[in-house]
């Protein structure tokens, strides 16, 4: 992306008559205006007086800024725009460009509308969109704690070994048995040979006591390796657990810290594959690859020399094919990964099927759909057939001449061999030994054209692991955060807030609240009144202005004073596995059964789980008793209320409840919220009846806020949704006792 | 039977754009219409709209039919069921409109595509030059929209678009199948 600086001093090269000091905000312009495909090489530049736009060298545009009413930053799809709003009304495009200059467009845009406002401009999102990495200078991808090209894997590796440091021991133990075994495992080729030399094949009568010895002793070695191995997989299993629980807990513990704008950048899938699945395999590798590895060198290095000492001709011999034979090996393994990667991805696609097909079995059968869900399932596993029989056929065409060309060598081996001990130059024992050698020496070579592959794998889980512990917390807790004992004021002053640069959803919110205000916020969806509650229980940081509580910024609070002082009712009510009652006391986990009672009680809750047979130890969640939409918002009002919170925030807490039972739970929540501070969302009217005040949000600003009767009399926003609310119930006057409150106020 | 039956249409329908109900026109740069519709009492009235948006219903399947003609709040003013019945000089200016707000490069050869860390980081050919771009996991990046067609999307947002798979040379198909 092209500097400010570059692109002002640009511009004042193609115009003599602007003056650097003059330029505010250049832009870079890079597809036609006019014709959609076109790229072009211009500026767009707001000046001090002026906004000006070059495009190829030719000035196009020259706005005197006065005639400004705004600049407006506008999406298109793969592209972006700025624009301009004129005070007469008209509109004007300044620039357009890919995708890459969307964060650009919408800050700079931003702060150019600020300075027609007579506002300073701040340069500050600069720095979050010139992320290059200070070694490649290529530009870091959104959202990454490291330059994917030149990510030193070393310090990596180093980061791991730190990790692993409590744990050293059993790591190095286990490698030195894993070299300590590979040597002893050279042992019984060379007793073999004994054993048939002197003994099976001798000319003069052996002595049994001797022969004796030798077979001990290779029952010995035996013995001795299995021994070890025992031992070596014990310190495995030590240093591997270890490692991988360590790993799971440092990034389980830094993603429950990130804040809910960073973990939603990640699919709840991505973050239990970085928890679960890339630890293993960084587990894997600790423990089993790495030992391996030094031990399949270990071999291939003592072998060969044994070999070169022992007849060089016969070691070269061996050794020369097998650059060769590793290169066919790695060219015929990426071949097949091909194919039956291919197979793969087919049975994936049978399965995500299935998935879908049994989730939205309901739909299939109510809409009469059995027959077509099943050819299109047929469809699919019949492709799979086909893959599925076509590599079958390849590798069991394929193979075997392949495992023939591959064990040529021995075929020569022999012959040579072979003639020497014809010819009387060896011995029977020493073929014996030398063909093990040879076999041993395969398996080296094998696991080494595998290294490339395992390396970049675990590489890949290592990077990935650290690309979530590295990333930057940004809802944190200041150093000296408070712990407050909250009293119930909420003020809001000047507040902006967007979930990304390109629009607020947001806009300079002011707003007063004490202890014993019941907030009822009504507006259509999307418009920002939940997250106006996001922001009050601070899951993510306001980008202008502040919210106070008590007088006190939220961002010096502690985050644990605050939410614990908060009780939470949201729209989606999660249950998590385990009993009714674990789900109430979730957020107080030392409640008394007494507690939990009584808070299920004024939730409407009580009743309901007292008719289940196992009252409040029935199981819920996944695989559990399930639980009707409204017993589930029950019991999620139970555990708002439990740990007895200051500020109580209610996210359509009853829109899945009959009006009887809303009316109960209302009307039990208002004794309650006497001296307490609560904030409500709904879209039904009704649920708003105990409200003190109603707070009309539109787009994204306060529109309207009042009582109900004051805001009736004035006759705007919510006048309107109360009519709309009153026409719908005399339209059904069978249902008015159901539908009068029922209405959707979007 | 039919005739006592209320169909979809009869409830609501798609107010349809076409040569003899509105102009098209170009001010500023931007397209303009004057639509005439009838109000609620019955009369016909014509309504001018100074900047209109185009946005296709179907961008993959009909990228020049079922054309939604919004306002600046993206509220649906009517729909354009096929570009080709207006005039020559009136489909030029929708097609400049529709080339302007959809942006993809069209892909002629991919060069290289290389997995690294679970991003694919490809090289290509387009008709915007040699172009290099950034996946967030590749697989589902790369989209088959139809028999021939591929659309890309990066890291970034920007599309880009093969328009025939099989027209590829062979290197660059081998190296897109494993994701498709």
């Amino acid at each position: 992306m092209e500097k400010r600086q570059s692109l002002t001093g640009r511009l004042a090269a193609l115009d003599s008559s602007i003056r650097e000091e003059d330029v505010l905000l250049p832009l870079p312009h890079l597809l036609s205006a006019e014709i959609g495909r076109e790229s072009v090489d211009g500026i767009a530049a707001l000046l001090k007086e002026r906004t000006v736009v070059f495009v190829n060298g030719e000035k196009q545009l020259d706005i005197p800024n006065e005639e400004i009413e705004e600049f407006v930053f506008r999406m298109g799809i793969g592209c972006v725009f700025a624009d301009c709003r004129l005070k007469n009304g008209e509109h004007r495009i300044l620039a357009r460009a890919d995708m890459k200059y969307k964060d650009l467009y919408a800050a700079a845009l931003k702060q150019m509308s600020r300075y027609l406002k007579g506002e300073k401009i701040r340069y500050d999102y600069e720095e979050d969109l010139d992320r290059v990495c200070p070694k490649c200078g290529r530009p870091f991808r959104p959202g990454a704690t490291f330059c994917d090209h030149c990510v030193d894997k070393r310090k990596y590796l180093a980061r791991l070994w730190e990790i692993a440091k409590p744990y050293r021991f059993y790591i190095y133990a286990s490698v030195f048995l894993y070299i300590f075994i590979a040597i002893v495992n050279l042992v019984p080729p060379y007793l073999n040979r004994i054993l048939v030399d002197e003994y099976i094949q001798a000319e003069t009568k052996p002595l049994w006591q001797q022969f004796l010895l030798v077979i001990l002793s290779i029952l010995g070695v035996n013995l001795i390796t299995r021994l070890l191995s025992m031992v070596r997989s014990l310190t495995l299993i030590e240093a591997g657990n270890n490692v991988v629980v360590k790993l799971r807990e440092m990034v389980f513990g830094k993603i429950q810290m990130l804040s809910i704008s960073r973990i939603s950048k990640r699919t709840a899938g991505e973050l239990i594959n970085r928890v679960s699945s890339d630890t293993s395999t960084v587990q894997q590798f600790l423990t089993r690859e790495l030992g391996t590895t030094v031990e399949q060198l270990i071999t291939f290095l003592a072998v060969s020399v044994i070999l070169f000492v022992y007849d060089w001709k016969l070691a070269l011999l061996i050794l020369l094919p097998m650059p060769v034979v590793m290169f066919l090996h790695r060219r015929f393994w990426r071949y097949t990964h091909r194919r039956y990667n291919r197979q793969w991805t087919l049975n994936a696609k049978a399965n995500t099927v299935l998935h879908d097909i049994f989730s939205g079995i309901r739909v299939v059968k109510a809409f009469g759909m059995e027959k077509r869900e099943e050819a299109r399932y047929d469809e699919i596993i019949a492709a799979e057939r086909d893959t599925s029989i076509s590599n079958e056929r390849f590798w069991a065409l394929l193979f075997p001449p392949l495992n023939f060309l591959m064990g040529i060598g021995e075929f020569f081996l022999l012959y040579y061999v072979g003639s020497r001990i014809l010819g009387g130059e060896m011995t029977l024992g020493e073929m014996s030994q030398f063909s093990a050698y040879v076999s041993i020496i395969y398996g080296p070579l094998r696991w080494m054209s595998n290294i490339p592959r395992m390396l970049v794998r675990v590489m890949t889980s290592i990077v990935k692991i650290f690309d979530v512990v590295d990333e930057n917390i940004d809802v944190s807790d200041a150093e000296n955060a408070k712990e407050l004992d909250i009293r119930g004021d909420i003020t809001f002053e000047n507040v902006s807030f967007g979930y990304d640069n390109t629009a607020n959803v947001l806009k300079n919110i002011n707003l007063e609240i004490h202890p014993g205000d019941f907030i009822g916020i009504v507006g259509k969806s999307g418009v920002g009144k939940s997250t106006l509650i996001n922001l009050v229980m601070r899951l993510y940081d306001v980008d202008e202005g502040s919210i106070k509580i008590d007088g006190t910024d939220l961002r010096e609070i502690s985050q644990n004073s605050l939410r614990s002082q908060i009780g939470v009712v949201l729209q989606e009510t999660f249950l998590f596995a385990g009993t009714v009652y674990d789900n109430i006391a979730y957020a107080k986990p030392d409640a008394t059964r007494d507690e939990v009672m009584n808070a299920a009680k004024i939730a409407g809750a009580h009743p309901f789980i007292m008719k289940l047979p196992d009252a409040y130890n029935t199981k819920v969640g996944e695989n559990g008793h399930t639980l009707s939409g409204g017993e589930r918002q029950r019991v999620a009002i139970a555990r708002a209320l439990l740990h007895d919170p200051r500020i109580l925030i209610l996210d359509e807490a009853t829109a899945s409840l009959d009006t009887e039972t809303e009316k109960q739970i209302q009307d039990s929540l208002q004794k309650l919220t006497a001296d307490r501070t609560t904030l409500a969302i709904a879209h039904r009217l009704s649920t708003l009846r105990n409200a003190t005040k109603i707070l009309v949000l539109d787009k994204g600003t306060v529109a309207e806020m009042g009582t109900h009767e004051e805001l009736m009399k004035k006759q705007g926003i919510y006048f309107g949704l109360v009519m709309a609310q009153r026409q719908m119930s005399r339209m059904s006057p069978k249902n008015t006792a159901n539908t009068e409150e029922n209405t959707s106020a979007s | 039977m039919s005739d006592t039956r209320t169909a979809l249409r009869d409830v609501v329908s798609i107010v349809y754009i076409t040569p003899e109900n509105a102009a098209i026109g170009e001010k500023n740069n931007f397209l303009t219409l004057s639509l005439k519709t009838r109000n609620e009492s019955g009369e016909e009235e014509t309504k001018e709209y100074d900047r209109v948006f185009l946005h296709r219903a179907f961008p993959f399947d009909h990228p020049e039919a079922y054309i939604s003609v919004q306002d600046a709040d993206k509220n649906e003013i009517g729909m354009i069921a096929d570009l080709s019945v207006f005039p020559e000089d009136t489909v030029v200016l929708l097609r400049r409109e529709l080339a302007r707000k959809y942006y993809a490069p069209q892909l002629s050869a991919i060069i290289s595509l290389r997995d690294r860390y679970g991003y694919a980081y490809c090289t290509a050919a387009s008709d915007a030059g040699e172009i290099t771009f950034t996946l967030r996991d590749a697989a589902r990046s790369i989209l088959k929209v139809d028999e021939h067609r591929v659309v890309i999307t990066d890291i970034d947002g920007n599309r880009y678009e093969i328009p025939d798979i099989e027209k590829l040379d062979r290197k660059s198909f081998k190296k897109i199948e494993l994701y498709l």
